[in-house]
């Protein structure tokens, strides 16, 4: 499938710098309708009030450490919600460890990107996803 | 003492995950210079990042806890450059858009050093990160550990890593 440039991104991080340095590689790759949010807390009802619109949200990016509501446990809430079941969901991590990918993948991820990364590598994992 | 005996094997995967943060992140190579051993407690740069570490390294069998901190401390120069060429912008003066910058590399080195600390057997458990701003200011290391200084120097001008480590006898 071809990436549509107009995919509508939400981009979730506590830390701002991050949500700016993926929003960057996003537009650098083409891609321009993206939202960002500072926590699961507030990602989970945007994601839920936008299914309701017109345009729902179309892939999800979210940092795994978060202090409220982390980026699995949105995950875990997306993928209970018969409509989000089949989301496209990238998860970001600071933490590089081989037991994180298992949970993440156990738990519905679409695809997982550990921090350091390149526009270029975000690139590569968003077309294995789609 | 297992303080200094350990410190090379500990330091390494920092120095490692370092270079490969600021070259993906930053867009820039560091060239670290001789590590020495810092007898204060007074930052060498003007804003500075401190994220702590601690958990349990087995020795002979036996599981002894660690406790550890790393500090990135920035010149205010290097850190304007460093955060300019990460969040592809230009930025003068210390704000609120890139005051989580240096807690964000921080971060991103802490990460990855765990996953090869974890290979030479250590268990860790990351804080979260905090900064520090102000010429010359206090950083408060755990009691007891051994501080070592490693100047960088980099195409954005030059940085400090610190790393303190100390492990139960």
């Amino acid at each position: 499938m071809a990436l549509k440039s107009d995919m509508k991104i939400l981009v979730i991080d506590d830390m701002a710098t991050m949500r700016k340095i993926i929003k960057n590689m996003l537009q650098q790759i083409g891609f321009k309708n993206i939202t960002e949010a500072d926590d699961g807390a507030t990602a989970w009802p945007m994601i839920q009030e936008a299914l309701d619109s017109p345009e729902p949200y179309e892939f999800i990016v979210s940092d795994w450490n978060m202090p409220q509501m982390s980026g699995l446990d949105l995950l875990k809430k997306v993928r209970e919600t018969e409509a989000l079941k089949k989301l496209p969901f990238l998860m970001i991590t600071a933490e590089a460890e081989q037991g994180n990918v298992v949970i993440a993948v156990k738990a519905g991820v679409s695809n997982f990107i550990v921090k350091p990364f390149s526009a270029a590598v975000l690139k590569e994992k968003i077309e294995k996803i789609f | 003492m297992s303080n200094q005996s350990n410190f090379l094997t500990f330091s390494k995967p920092f120095i490692d995950a370092a270079k490969n943060v600021f070259e993906t992140m930053v867009f820039t190579k560091l060239d670290p210079q001789k590590p020495e051993i810092k007898k204060d407690s007074i930052s060498k740069g003007d804003i500075s990042a401190v994220l702590g570490l601690n958990g349990e390294i087995e020795v002979d069998g036996v599981a002894k806890p660690y406790k550890a901190m790393l500090v990135i401390s920035w010149p205010y120069d290097t850190y304007f450059k460093v955060a300019s060429a990460m969040l592809m912008d230009t930025f003068t003066e210390y704000n609120d858009e890139i005051a989580d910058v240096g807690g964000e590399i921080c971060n991103m080195i802490m990460g990855n050093a765990k996953r090869d600390l974890a290979t030479q057997g250590y268990t860790s458990n990351m804080a979260i990160p905090s900064m520090i701003e102000g010429a010359k200011h206090k950083i408060s290391y755990p009691a007891g550990t051994t501080v070592i200084l490693i100047p960088i120097k980099s195409a954005h001008g030059e940085m400090y890593i610190e790393l303190c480590y100390s492990q139960a006898d």
